[in-house]
C-alpha cells in the first residue's frame, strides 16, 4: 500500500511542520553557497587545470539542494510520523550543556564538569545527594589524574586547576 | 609473506600484548553490553588513551573494541530485549523469546560460539584479501580513487539508519565538513571565519566524539522513563550437538554474507546482521519459528555482525575508505599514529598491519570465552543507572576530546556536534554518514582536483579510465540498490 493512512501512524497529509527541516537545510546551503562566492580566487597558475576553492563547497550546497528537493516531495508523498515532544529532562541535560560551556569558557574546564556531573545525575533521577556528588567528584578527579599523570596532558588555567598548578 | 605470518603470530608471545587484549575485550564487552554505548562511541572515548601506545598497541585496543563490543549487544538483546548496539537488533527478534522460554543461557552460548566462528573467519579473509586487494590499488591513480570514494559515499544510500535520501544528505552535509581549513592545494582559507586553529581543517577525533558520544548523551535523556523487562539466567551453555546440526550451515553462510558486506565500503555490522538473519530465515525449514525463538535466527544474524568486523577491515586499511562508523574511528587512530591506510601500509608497515590482524584473532578467541564464563557478570553491567554512567561518559567525552591537541576548540566542538547529531537523530537523520563523510570529504576532493590537472580539466575523462568508469557504475548502482530492492520486494510480496 502505497498511500499513507492514519493506522500505519503516518499522518494522511504532510503538515507545515513537516517542512521546517528541508527549509533548515535549504537555508544552510544558501548560506554555505554565500560563503562559497566570499573565498578568495586563487592564482590561475596554482590552480590550472583545476576547481578553483569556492566550486567544491558551491557543488556540494547544489548537490544538497537537490537532494532536499526530493526529500520535500518524499515528505508530501509519505508524511513522516508526528514525533513526540522532548521531556524536560532533555530540555534541562541541554541547558546543562550550555551552561558547562559558560563555565569551562570562562570559570574553570574541571569545576564546569564537577558541576554538570552533579547536577545531571540530579537531573535523570538520581535521588542521593550524596551518590551525585560523589560522581561529581571523583569522575573528574579521576579524569584528570589519569590524564596528567600517565598522558602528561596539559589542562587549561582556571580556578581549580591553577591550585593544582600552583 | 612468512614475515607477515610471523608478525601475526608474534602477538601470541607478547604478554603485554595479550593483557591489553585481555583487558580491552573486557572494557569492549561492558561498552557493547551498555545500551547506548557501542563499539563506535567506545572507540571514540578510548582513542585519546591510546595517544601514549606505540602504533600497533594503539590500534590493537580499538580494533578490539571493536569485536568485542559487536560481540557484547547480543547480551542486552536477549536479556533485556535491548539491542546494545545497533548490529545486535536482529539478535532480539530471536534471542529474546528464548530468553522468555527459560533458554537465556542457551541463546547467548549460540551468539558467543556464532560470533566467535564469523570473527575468526571474517579475520582469515582479511589475512589473506587485504594484501591482495592491495596488489591491485597500486594500480589506482586519482580517477581510479575519486570513483572510488564516490562509490563509498553512495553506498552511504543504503546503510540501514534513516532513509538513502536523508543518509545522502548527511554524507554530503560531512564532505562539505572537511572543506572547512585551508584549502589543500591553493591554500585559500575556506569557513575559518578567521580562527586559525581550523587551518588544518576540523580535527576528527572531537566531531567523533560529539556525533556518537555526545549526542548519544542527549538521546539517553529521552530515554530516562522507559521501563526495561529483564529476563533471569542461570548460566551460558555451550550449544549442543544438535544445535550445531542445526546452525552450523546458517553460521557459514552468515559468516560469507557478513565478510562480504563488511568489505563493501560504509556497510557495517549491522547491514549484515539483518541481510543474515533475513537469509537464515528464507533458507531455514523452520521459518514459522522464526521470531518466536528460532535459534538459527540468532546465529544467523551473530554470525554476519561479527563476520562485517573483519570485512570492514579490508577497505579500512587498504583503501583508507571507512567499511562502517567504528572502522571511520580506527582510521582517525591509524593517522594520529603516523599509519597512512592505503595500498602502501603492506609494504612499508607490513609488520605492523599483520601484528594487528593477530590481535584480532586473539580478541575473538578472548571474547567466546568470555561470553562462555562471565556474560552473567557482563549482564550486570546493565543495572548501572543511567543517571550515573552518563555524567562519566560526558566527562570523559569531554576530557578525551581536550587531551588530543590540549585546545578548547575541541571541547566546542564536541559540544556543538553533540547537538548537530542529537538533532539529526531526533529527526530520522543518521550521525554515521557524516562521519563517513568527513572522513571521504578530503580524499574525494584531492582526487578530483588531481584528476582534472591529469586530463588537462576534461573532466569526462574520469569515465573512460576502465576502473573508475566501473566503480562509477557500482556508485550508480549503489544509490538506487535500496530502491530497486524495495520495489522488488513489493512486487514479490
Amino acid at each position: 500500500m502505497d498511500e499513507p493512512s492514519r493506522q500505519d501512524g503516518a499522518a494522511a497529509r504532510a503538515a507545515p511542520l513537516d517542512f521546517v527541516i528541508p527549509a533548515v537545510i535549504a537555508a544552510a546551503c544558501a548560506v554555505v553557497a554565500y560563503l562559497a562566492t566570499t573565498f578568495d580566487k586563487a592564482a590561475d597558475i596554482i590552480v590550472g587545470h583545476a576547481m578553483q576553492p569556492r566550486n567544491f563547497p558551491l557543488f556540494l550546497a547544489g548537490l544538497v539542494m537537490i537532494l532536499n528537493a526530493v526529500l520535500v516531495w518524499q515528505i508530501v508523498r509519505r508524511p513522516p510520523r508526528p514525533a513526540a515532544r522532548e521531556p524536560v529532562q532533555t530540555w534541562a541535560t541541554m541547558a546543562l550543556l550550555a551552561l558547562f560551556f559558560l563555565l569551562a569558557g570562562f570559570v574553570d574546564m574541571f569545576l564546569g564538569l564537577m558541576v554538570v556531573a552533579f547536577a545531571m545525575c540530579l537531573v535523570w533521577g538520581e535521588r542521593r545527594w550524596w551518590v551525585a556528588g560523589l560522581v561529581a567528584l571523583l569522575t573528574p578527579g579521576l579524569i584528570f589524574i589519569t590524564f596528567d599523570a600517565l598522558l602528561e596532558v596539559r589542562f587549561p588555567r582556571g580556578i581549580l586547576t591553577d591550585l593544582y598548578y600552583g | 609473506m612468512t614475515e607477515a605470518l610471523l608478525a601475526m603470530f608474534s602477538v601470541f608471545a607478547d604478554p603485554y600484548l595479550l593483557l591489553l587484549i585481555l583487558l580491552t575485550t573486557v572494557g569492549g564487552v561492558i561498552i557493547g553490553a551498555l545500551p547506548g554505548l557501542g563499539a563506535t562511541t567506545g572507540a571514540a572515548l578510548l582513542l585519546p588513551f591510546t595517544l601514549t601506545m606505540e602504533p600497533v598497541h594503539a590500534i590493537t585496543v580499538l580494533t578490539t573494541i571493536y569485536v568485542s563490543a559487536t560481540f557484547a549487544g547480543a547480551i542486552t538483546a536477549i536479556l533485556i530485549n535491548t539491542p546494545g548496539t545497533p548490529a545486535a537488533a536482529a539478535t532480539c527478534l530471536d534471542g529474546f523469546p528464548l530468553a522468555q522460554r527459560g533458554e537465556a543461557g542457551r541463546a547467548l552460548g549460540i551468539a558467543v560460539v556464532a560470533s566467535t566462528i564469523g570473527g575468526i573467519f571474517s579475520v582469515i579473509v582479511l589475512a589473506i584479501a587485504a594484501p591482495l586487494m592491495a596488489q591491485i590499488a597500486y594500480q589506482f591513480r586519482p580517477p581510479e580513487y575519486f570513483a572510488l570514494t564516490l562509490f563509498g559515499l553512495s553506498m552511504l544510500a543504503s546503510i540501514s539508519e534513516g532513509g538513502a535520501v536523508r543518509n545522502l544528505i548527511c554524507g554530503a552535509f560531512g564532505v562539505l565538513l572537511a572543506t572547512i581549513g585551508a584549502d589543500q592545494i591553493t591554500s585559500v582559507e575556506r569557513f575559518m571565519f578567521g580562527n586559525y586553529e581550523l587551518y588544518e581543517g576540523l580535527n576528527f577525533i572531537p566531531v567523533m566524539i560529539g556525533l556518537f558520544a555526545m549526542s548519544e548523551l542527549l538521546v539517553q535523556s529521552t530515554r530516562l522513563n522507559q521501563i526495561v523487562e529483564t529476563v533471569a539466567m542461570k548460566a551460558v551453555q555451550l550449544p549442543t550437538l544438535l544445535d550445531y546440526r542445526r546452525i552450523w550451515r546458517t553460521v557459514l553462510r552468515s559468516c560469507g554474507i557478513g565478510t562480504f558486506i563488511g568489505v563493501l565500503p560504509a556497510e557495517g555490522a549491522t547491514v549484515a546482521a539483518m541481510v543474515g538473519y533475513a537469509e537464515a530465515k528464507r533458507w531455514s525449514k523452520n521459518r514459522d519459528q522464526f521470531g518466536k525463538g528460532a535459534i538459527e535466527g540468532v546465529a544467523g544474524a551473530e554470525a554476519a555482525n561479527n563476520a562485517a568486523t573483519g570485512g570492514a577491515m579490508v577497505p579500512t586499511l587498504v583503501l583508507g575508505i571507512p567499511g562502517s562508523a567504528t572502522t571511520a574511528v580506527i582510521i582517525v587512530g591509524l593517522m594520529v599514529h603516523g599509519l597512512r591506510p592505503g595500498p602502501y601500509l603492506f609494504t612499508e608497515q607490513v609488520d605492523k598491519v599483520y601484528a594487528i590482524f593477530g590481535a584480532m584473532l586473539v580478541a575473538n578467541v578472548m571474547f567466546l570465552f568470555l561470553g562462555l564464563y562471565a556474560a552473567k557478570l557482563f549482564a550486570r553491567v546493565t543495572l548501572i543507572p543511567r543517571a550515573i554512567l552518563w555524567p562519566v561518559v560526558f566527562s570523559l567525552s569531554i576530557v578525551g576530546a581536550y587531551a588530543l591537541n590540549q585546545a578548547m576548540l575541541d571541547v566546542w566542538l564536541v559540544l556543538i556536534f553533540g547537538f548537530v547529531g542529537y538533532f539529526c537523530r531526533r529527526f530520522g537523520f543518521s550521525v554515521a554518514p557524516i562521519a563517513i563523510g568527513l572522513i571521504l570529504g578530503e580524499m574525494v576532493e584531492t582526487n578530483l582536483q588531481n584528476s582534472l590537472k591529469m586530463f588537462d580539466g576534461q573532466w569526462w575523462r574520469i569515465f573512460l579510465q576502465p576502473l573508475a568508469a566501473l566503480f562509477i557504475l557500482l556508485a550508480v548502482l549503489g544509490l538506487f540498490s535500496s530502491a530497486i530492492l524495495d520495489r522488488f520486494a513489493r512486487r514479490r510480496s
